[in-house]
Parts: C-alpha cells; structure tokens; sequence
C-alpha cells in the first residue's frame, strides 16, 4: 500500500499519474502495462518503466540493506577492525585507527600533512591481518595533482621493514613473502579528476568498481575542496551537490564496507570582528563527514585534534611526518592503547619516529 | 481524488463503472457531488443501487468527528513522556520526549545532537525497556558507543545485551529509501520490530536533513513535495502508534548572521518542540565538552530559556551523558 508519491519515479510521470486518480503502488502494478499507459495518460515505454521501477522496488524491501534493519547487537558483533594510521597516540585517541564504514574529514592549512597521512593510510589498509591489519587494497582518487609515487615507495618500504621485523610466527613469514614495495603498489589504484564534473562521475562509477573489487578497504579523496573551490558561481547549487556527494560516499562506506576519507582546505571566516581559519566548503558542510580530523600547528609542534566525532571525545594529539611516513612525535609512546586483538592476530608494535634513538619499542597490550 | 473501480464496494461492477464513465462520473468525489436521481435517469441505472453504493462509498472515506472531551480522554490515558535522560534538558523539554510529537534537535556539526541520541535510545532501552527504532542516514550510528554507555549505567552483560537487542538500526541514505522504511515501520512484517507490536516507544531519525536538503532548491520541483511527505509519514507513525520521534536538523545562519535550524520555513511548522545546540564559550575552542541547548519553539514553555549540560561524565551521573567517551590520550600543549 505505498502510496505513489512517495516512489522514485520520475515528476512528470507522477504528475500524469496522480491526476489520473491513481493512489497506491499496488493499483499501478495490478493493470496491464497498455491499460496503464491508456488511464494514465503515458507512452507504452513510460508505462514499462513505472511497472520495472515499482517491482524493483518491491523485492528488494528498502535499498541496501535497510529493508530488515538490524539490531544493535549485530552491529556490534559486525563491526570491524580499523585502518591503523601507525602515530600509536593518534590510532589509541581514534579508538583504533579510522573506522571502516564510516567518513573521515581530515582538514588542515597546506603543508600539515593530509595528503601523508592519506598515503599512509593506502599502505596501511594492506597489512595482512596477522599482523593486525585488514589486508585489503586501497582507492586513491586525485583531484591536485599531488600524488608522487617515489613517496608512496618509500612509505611501502619502510612498512615492509618495520613489518619484517616483527615476524614471529610461520603465518606471518608466509604473509610477509607477498608483502612486498611491489605489491603494495600493485593493490592501490589511482583514479585522476580534473574537475567537480569528472569527480562526481567518478564516485558515481565507484560502486560497480567496488562490486568488481571486494578487497577494497579504503577509499581516498584527496582533496574534495580542491575542485570545488574554482568556478562556482551559484553556492546554493554547490551545496546541493556537495550534500548529495556526501550522501553517495556514506552509501558506498556502508554497503560495501570501506573506510572513505578526504581532504579539506582551510579558508578564513570573520567571526565576532577576527578572522579565523574554518573548514572550508561551508557550514553545512561539516555535518557530511561522520569524524573530523584537524591537523594544525600549535607552539612548534604539528597537533591532530579530532573536533567531530560519535564515539570519540575531543582530544589532540602530536605527530611528525618523516622520512619513513606519518608516526609519532618526538617523544617515547608511552601509553597502551585499548584497542581489543584477537587470540590469533598478533599485536603491532610502533617504531619510534625519532631517527636518535633507533631502538624499537613493543606497544604493551592489555591483558596479554 | 479517488478513482471508481469495480470492487469498490458491493454494489459497484464492470458494468455500472463502464456506465457512470460514460456520463463522465469518474472519481468518488463527482458521483457524491451529483444528483443521484439525474444520474439514475441518464444511466439507466436502478435508483435505490445508486444510493446504495453512494452511501457506501461516502462511510468509506469521509473523516468522523470526534469530540473534544474523547480527546482529551485519549490524550491523558494514552500520552507517555520519555525521558533524554540528561536531565537539565528534561527540564527545557518539560520532562522529556512526549509521545505523539516530533521533537528536533537542530545544531553545528560537533555539538552533540546524535550523542543525546544515543542517550535518549539506550535510556528507553535499558530502563523504560521498550523497544526504538533509530534511523541513521549519516553513519554516526556506532554500536560500540551504544554499548560505552550501557556499561556504564548497568553492569549485568545480559541487561546490556538485551537493552542493544532493543535497538533496531536502518541504515538509509536517500529520500526514497526514508520514505520506503517509513512505510515498512508502519505496516511491517512480525519479524520486524514493527509498531503494530506495540512495545516501541521511541523513532529517532538522525538525521532528517542530510536526506532531504539534497533534493531542495535548484530546478528540482519535487524537494518540498518529498519533504512533506517525511513529515506526513512521521506525524502519522507519532499520532497513530504514541511513539515519540526525535529528528536531527543542521543549522544555517540567518539573515542578520544568527543560527538558526535548516530547511526553511516550513519545515519549521512540523515539530512541536525544537532545541538549538551550541558549544559553550568556554576556554580553548577545541575541547571544551560543554553544550548550550536553547529551546527555541515550545507549546508548553517559554521560549528561549537555555540550559547547559556535558557530553562527558562531570562529577556525577545526574550531571551529564552516561559515561565519558573513551579516554583521552592527549598531549594537549
């Protein structure tokens, strides 16, 4: 008994049909399609197409999944590891590093190192899970330009070696022979756009690839603000399609399991007579993003403060980015993280990333 | 306008529709309207059927008065008021969520909406032990938040099982796809917490405008139309099933530069209660966890009075949500 109105059909379409007097759904899918198209004053083809639409509509209860809904005890049961971003204090203030089905904003002047923690991220995601990581292949969409792969070698090779050390078992040595600069490489696909028009298309595509794909387990847009910045005369329009944008990337998150982050830009905004650096995009815009990010510098040292999130509270951490990626700062990692292992998996231990001290430091675990 | 079809009602076939189209008599409402003895006589239709069928067909869809005193009845035997759990916004809500309205929560990214939320689902869970219906269009739904907070206000892990197990979660990220669970909650099937069980108390829909402000504005001619029909569906499932229903909102500035909640001016006239959420000016922009509630559209306070509460667990649980979220690790400078 839905009603008409409410079905994705097109306006036109609808209009002919509720000035016909049709009311339900089941009224529409009960007359031949040439009896339809005659009451309701269609074309044959229009009248085929209302009848496919409705019947998708009814086999498959509600669009992805959401037709039984779930409790939240299966949820908790379905939830998954997260993406390790290998800064130990970031990863322990996250929960456990950026969440896998969830968006994740990460914003910041230029120069603070979004775009190195979005490649750390694509090496990250290929850990194998004995290590402790999700083992599967990353998306790296670029809209900058900024994208160098001699840099995304070397983080792979410093990962390789950081993991190679850790090896303890034969499952891990078995692991460790395909996980290699090569292969690294090899899982993480690059996707260029030039402009707002190619990146819509572009996330538009995404899913069928995803399908094509199921080891995907990270997607990254770096940045979204880039291309929506230039050329935009009507703001109004922006933002619809922006929210639109953000409702597609929440969808592709949660049906096909992956973790989507993006950049943002900063921009200036006068608030109480100061300028002050705000997110840009808008306002509206901060709701899109599930978690927030903001790297920014304070008194010297480059900080990460988490500003929007459903289960984590405001905290700032410090980082560094070197040589061998996005670690830690300066300072021995001195706390555990809670994060929960299982018996299988073996726990990852943090390199310090102060080139002085070259010793390691196993990350203590609770209650192992 | 509802279209005469054979079946309709007991006297109505083929050949009496076949017959009233012709004299061009083709909605309810045209063969109410005219005169039943003419219409007898240009048919050639039998009187009495076709005032049969008409008194039928009027029982069928007029709309029944009802007097005032049986509603007020209705409305004292049949109202609940559910509890935020976070009291000083109790206060502003005149107790709590009431049963049979939309209540909204509008506010800036990051000042707590979905958080009180989650307060208000795992209050009705755990200590109402009813069940609620959370939609989630934005993916802040995390069950493991939920859980924080049941550890915290019971330890018995069969209570806190049983609380989440309360808790149905739809996952919805379009119009289409709301306006479909909408109608699936409404009649659904027994292996859905359906309303027709009569154990829901609470529909949260976090939140409303993520889903509808993609279809406003523009050459779209449908988004008012869309929108409409959300607040429909939601004041019908209030009124008919005596749940209360929170909805998210986001904010957006106003003419003169002050907040106020999105989606315009008539979306403003469907909830009967709205609170504007804010961060406290306090000290250090980022990490303060106060949070300024404003009510700013009530039929049973006065409007504009404020109240604070804390995300986090102050000095004690009357204070603030149940349980601090997890630990800081900070090295705040």
């Amino acid at each position: 008994m839905k009603p008409v109105s409410a079905s994705p059909l097109s306006p036109s379409v609808k209009v002919k049909l509720l000035n016909a007097g049709f009311l339900t759904s089941e009224e529409l899918l009960q007359l031949k399609p040439l009896q339809l198209s005659k009451e309701g004053g269609l074309s044959l083809e229009e009248a085929l197409e209302v009848q496919q639409i409705l019947r998708e509509g009814v086999d498959l209860p509600g669009e992805g999944g959401a037709g039984l809904g779930s409790t939240a005890l299966e949820l908790l049961q379905q939830e998954e590891r997260s993406i390790v971003t290998f800064c130990s204090r970031l990863d322990a203030a996250l929960g456990g590093g950026i969440p896998v089905g969830k968006t994740t904003e990460l914003c910041g002047t230029p120069g603070m190192g979004k775009t190195q923690l979005c490649l750390q991220l694509c090496i990250d995601v290929q850990i194998p899970e004995c290590f402790g990581g999700l083992g599967g292949e990353a998306v790296f969409v670029d809209t900058e330009g900024s994208l160098v792969v001699q840099r995304v070698a070397d983080m792979a090779q410093a990962a390789v070696q950081h993991c190679c050390l850790q090896d303890q078992d034969a499952e891990q040595r078995d692991a460790l022979k395909d996980f290699t600069t090569e292969s690294l490489l090899g899982h993480l696909y690059l996707m260029r756009c030039h402009d707002y028009v190619e990146l819509l298309a572009q996330v538009q595509l995404l899913p069928d690839f995803l399908v094509k794909n199921p080891k995907v387990r990270l997607l990254v847009i770096d940045s979204l603000a880039f291309p929506f910045r230039r050329h935009f005369e009507d703001l109004s329009v922006r933002t619809r399609l922006l929210s639109g944008l953000a409702q597609q990337l929440i969808r592709m998150a949660s049906q096909h399991r992956v973790a989507v982050v993006w950049t943002n830009q900063m921009t200036s905004q006068l608030r109480g007579g100061q300028w002050e650096l705000v997110p840009a995009l808008g306002e509206s815009w901060g709701h899109s993003a599930t978690q927030r990010l903001l790297l920014h510098w304070s008194g010297g040292r480059r900080l990460a403060s988490i500003f929007k999130s459903p289960s984590q509270s405001e905290s700032s951490v410090a980082y560094s980015v070197t040589r061998e990626g996005f670690r830690d700062a300066g300072q021995l990692a001195s706390s555990p993280s809670g994060r929960e292992q299982d018996s299988s998996s073996q726990s990852e231990s943090k390199q310090d990333s102060s080139s002085q001290s070259g010793s390691k430091r196993p990350r203590t675990q609770e209650g192992q | 306008m509802v279209v005469l079809r054979e079946g309709m009602c007991p006297g109505l076939d083929e050949n009496i529709v076949r017959d009233l189209r012709a004299a061009n008599i083709t909605t309810v409402e045209d063969l109410v309207a005219s005169d039943s003895e003419e219409l007898a006589q240009k048919c050639s239709l039998s009187y009495k059927a076709l005032l049969a069928i008409r008194r039928v067909l009027l029982a069928q869809h007029t709309a029944f008065p009802v007097s005032g005193a049986d509603l007020y009845e209705e409305l004292l035997s049949s109202t609940a008021i559910v509890s935020t759990s976070i009291p000083s916004l109790d206060k502003l809500l005149d107790s709590g969520l009431y049963t049979g309205e939309i209540t909204e929560l509008s506010g800036g990214p990051g000042t707590g909406k979905s958080q009180v939320c989650f307060a208000a689902a795992v209050h009705t869970a755990l200590r109402l032990k009813q069940s609620v219906i959370y939609i989630d269009t934005t993916g802040g739904l995390s069950a493991s938040r939920l859980l924080q907070m049941l550890q915290v206000q019971t330890d018995h892990v069969e209570e806190q099982m049983e609380a989440l197990q309360r808790i149905r979660v739809f996952r919805v990220f379009d119009i289409f796809s709301l306006l479909g669970c909408l109608h699936t909650i409404r009649c659904g099937g027994p292996q859905q917490a359906s309303l027709g069980a009569g154990s829901v108390k609470a529909v949260i829909v976090d939140s409303v405008s993520a889903i509808i402000s993609p279809t406003l504005g523009g050459k779209q001619n449908e988004g008012m139309s869309l929108m409409m029909q959300v607040a429909g569906a939601l004041k019908t499932i209030a009124k008919d099933f005596n749940v209360a229903v929170l909805v998210t909102n986001h904010v957006t500035r106003g003419a003169g530069g002050e907040l106020q909640a999105g989606l315009g001016l008539t979306w403003s006239h469907v909830p009967r209660t709205r609170l504007l959420l804010e961060r406290s000016r306090g000290p250090g922009p980022l990490l303060g966890s106060t949070r300024t509630a404003t009510l700013v559209k009530s039929s049973r306070q006065p409007c504009h009075i404020k109240a604070q509460f804390d995300l986090n667990w102050g000095s004690g649980p009357e204070e603030g949500l149940p349980g601090r979220k997890r630990a800081r690790d900070s090295s705040d400078s």
